[in-house]
């Protein structure tokens, strides 16, 4: 008989799947054995959000609620009201845009400890607009007593981890689970709520960046290095808490700003960034890179990173229209 | 061990005679918040009078001298809106004095119009936004099964409820991790924003749904002490599963003249207010 095996949703296709390397799952369990309060909530991905293992190694800590969000955003109040901290595992659009009020109502005004954890970010899925979460920063963010976070990479599952249980209070975690894709930039392993990592230093232009656009960005500052222009690279992990002073001192240094984000324009980091310089005063030419408010479909990520004018060679065309 | 002396209160301090006239002072005082204001849920405030007195004068274990006790029963009034009557609850058994009634709705105090976590213990959630309650109510009853505590969580729902879909997620869920600490009782008022939920809606056969989802359902006069004790009983003897008490209620309940007149979010001017009054006066006496 032949093994059937799972497709797991990532945007890799069947020839890299065997190669997850399991950052988010080994973070989580580790977490697990030091804080025995945690608990998940399943909604039928444990597998492409990394949370089987907690299922099948830790079973009493694990609580299957079906293909139910709302419910379990809810069930996830409750447990969270009785001591315990739940995590809620599934695709970043089943945890916002599915579930919103109960999430305002029921996770955001109460302030409570639990923790959603948002796999499948922005152009990173193959499965078209029901699965690609390109607003989920955006209604996260705008929710009071919300922290939102996406690292860039694996590098930073483990430290993002235990930064997210040891704050007390509800936290969107924006997640991607890493299929042995190449990188060429190894991400400092740290993570703070409201930090940031200044990855490079430029004096021509500063781009901010989070998730998978900080990679991309540190290729199209080599490039842009090669053509004379010397780019700053901010990693903006923490969404919210946004790292004010990093974003307002390096932008008042350098003058010229470009956010990249795999989400839309609207609401995300290029907002947030915004709004932050403008508070502060600080003037810049600034342009936003993500989806610019439209919807996406479903493809493989390079091309939709081209089709959508987010891959290496249209940051480094934006960024120097922003230093002409 | 667990330090409940389960109850203080069950069964033996308070008989079915004692709790007509704590019910008849709960009624008189939603009735004189609402006046105030002018508007509001009087009716289902006087429907679910008995329910609610049951409740926290005989079911729930609770201590007043310390609302936050961890082990206290968990109470979670899904219809958030019927608040005249669970202030008016909490003030009679004793968690604030009645003086307190009097800032219902009154900028700056948190007895909001809409129940909300802002009073504190033992308001456990704030639902309002109606089909929440239960699924919030699931989770506790969980995690107290995880920690190995006896309390039992107990949700009071309005019958329309039953439109949101959130509810069935939180009823499947309920009777798959057959929580048997769980006590859901839906007021069957029959009554919604729009008027009676048959001109609406029909979420009927309710008491079949509920046993198709797997539930321990029973069905009761919701004005009837006797009965609605003994519903309580056999829920809290159920332990393989979640129980709902299907509990059927008059809106208006103890004022002659509005029993029955399925109005959501009425007027009460002076004139309905005075002769309301006049109604529960001789009814008190």
């Amino acid at each position: 008989m032949n093994e059937l095996r799972r497709d797991d949703f990532t945007n890799a296709g069947d020839s890299t799947a065997n190669f997850v390397e399991q950052s988010y799952s080994n973070a989580l369990m580790e977490t697990a054995s030091r804080i025995p309060e945690v608990v998940c909530l399943g909604v039928d991905l444990s597998v492409p959000t990394e949370s089987d293992k907690f299922r099948d190694t830790l079973p009493d800590r694990f609580f299957a609620v079906g293909m139910a969000e709302a419910n379990a955003i809810g069930m996830a109040s409750g447990m969270a009201r009785m001591g315990d901290i739940p995590f809620v595992h599934s695709f970043g659009v089943f945890l916002t845009r599915r579930p919103y009020d109960q999430v305002a109502m029921q996770i955001a005004y109460p302030n409570v400890n639990v923790k959603m954890i948002g796999f499948l970010p922005g152009l990173t899925s193959n499965l078209g607009v029901s699965h690609q979460a390109i607003e989920d920063i955006a209604l996260m963010r705008i929710l009071p007593n919300l922290t939102v976070v996406e690292p860039a990479g694996p590098e930073q599952y483990r430290a993002a981890m235990n930064a997210i249980v040891d704050h007390q209070g509800p936290v969107y975690f924006r997640a991607r689970r890493t299929v042995g894709e190449e990188t060429t930039f190894q991400v400092p392993d740290d993570f703070r709520i409201g930090g940031s990592q200044v990855l490079r230093k430029g004096e021509d232009i500063v781009i901010f960046a989070c998730g998978i656009m900080v990679q991309l960005a540190m290729q199209a500052a080599e490039k842009l290095s090669t053509q004379g222009i010397q780019a700053s690279v901010v990693n903006v992990y923490s969404i919210k808490p946004i790292d004010s002073p990093t974003v307002c001192e390096l932008s008042a240094k350098v003058g010229r700003v470009l956010t990249l984000e795999n989400h839309t324009v609207i609401g995300g980091l290029g907002d947030a960034v915004s709004a932050e310089l403008a508070e502060e005063g600080v003037s810049v030419k600034l342009k936003k890179m993500g989806l610019k408010d439209v919807f996406s479909e479903g493809a493989s990520i390079d091309y939709l990173l081209k089709k959508y004018k987010l891959d290496v060679s249209s940051i480094v065309e934006e960024a120097k229209v922003v230093t002409a | 061990m667990n330090d409940r002396s389960h109850t203080e209160f069950l069964g033996s301090k308070y008989s079915e005679n004692d709790l007509a006239p704590i019910a008849h002072r709960i009624r008189c005082d939603v009735l004189e918040m609402v006046a105030t204001l002018g508007r509001g849920y009087l009716q289902q405030g006087l429907g679910a009078t008995d329910l609610l007195s049951v409740l926290f004068f005989e079911e729930l274990t609770l201590r007043v001298e310390d609302p936050g006790w961890e082990d206290r029963d968990r109470f979670v009034l899904s219809t958030a809106h019927n608040s005249a009557v669970f202030y008016a609850t909490l003030a009679e058994r004793g968690f604030f004095s009645k003086s307190e009634l009097k800032k219902y709705c009154q900028d700056g105090a948190p007895y909001e119009v809409l129940v909300s976590e802002r009073v504190g213990p033992p308001v456990e959630a704030t639902c309002g936004s109606l089909g929440q309650g239960l699924s919030v109510a699931v989770g506790m009853a969980l995690s107290a099964r995880r920690k190995n505590k006896h309390l039992r969580v107990y949700v009071l729902m309005g019958d329309a409820e039953m439109q949101e879909g959130q509810v069935w997620e939180a009823a499947m869920a309920a009777a798959s991790h057959a929580l048997g600490n769980l006590c859901l009782i839906v007021d069957v008022n029959q009554m919604q924003a729009e008027g009676p939920m048959e001109n609406v809606i029909n979420v009927g056969p309710v008491s079949d749904k509920w046993k198709a989802f797997g539930w321990n359902t029973q069905t009761v006069d919701g004005h009837d002490f006797g009965a609605i004790r003994g519903a309580f009983a056999e829920a809290r003897n159920t332990k393989d599963g979640p129980s709902v008490i299907l509990a059927a209620t008059t809106v208006g309940k103890g004022v002659g003249f509005l029993e029955g007149d399925r109005c959501h979010n009425m007027y009460v001017t002076e004139e309905i207010a005075a002769k309301a009054r006049v109604v529960l006066n001789e009814s008190g006496s």
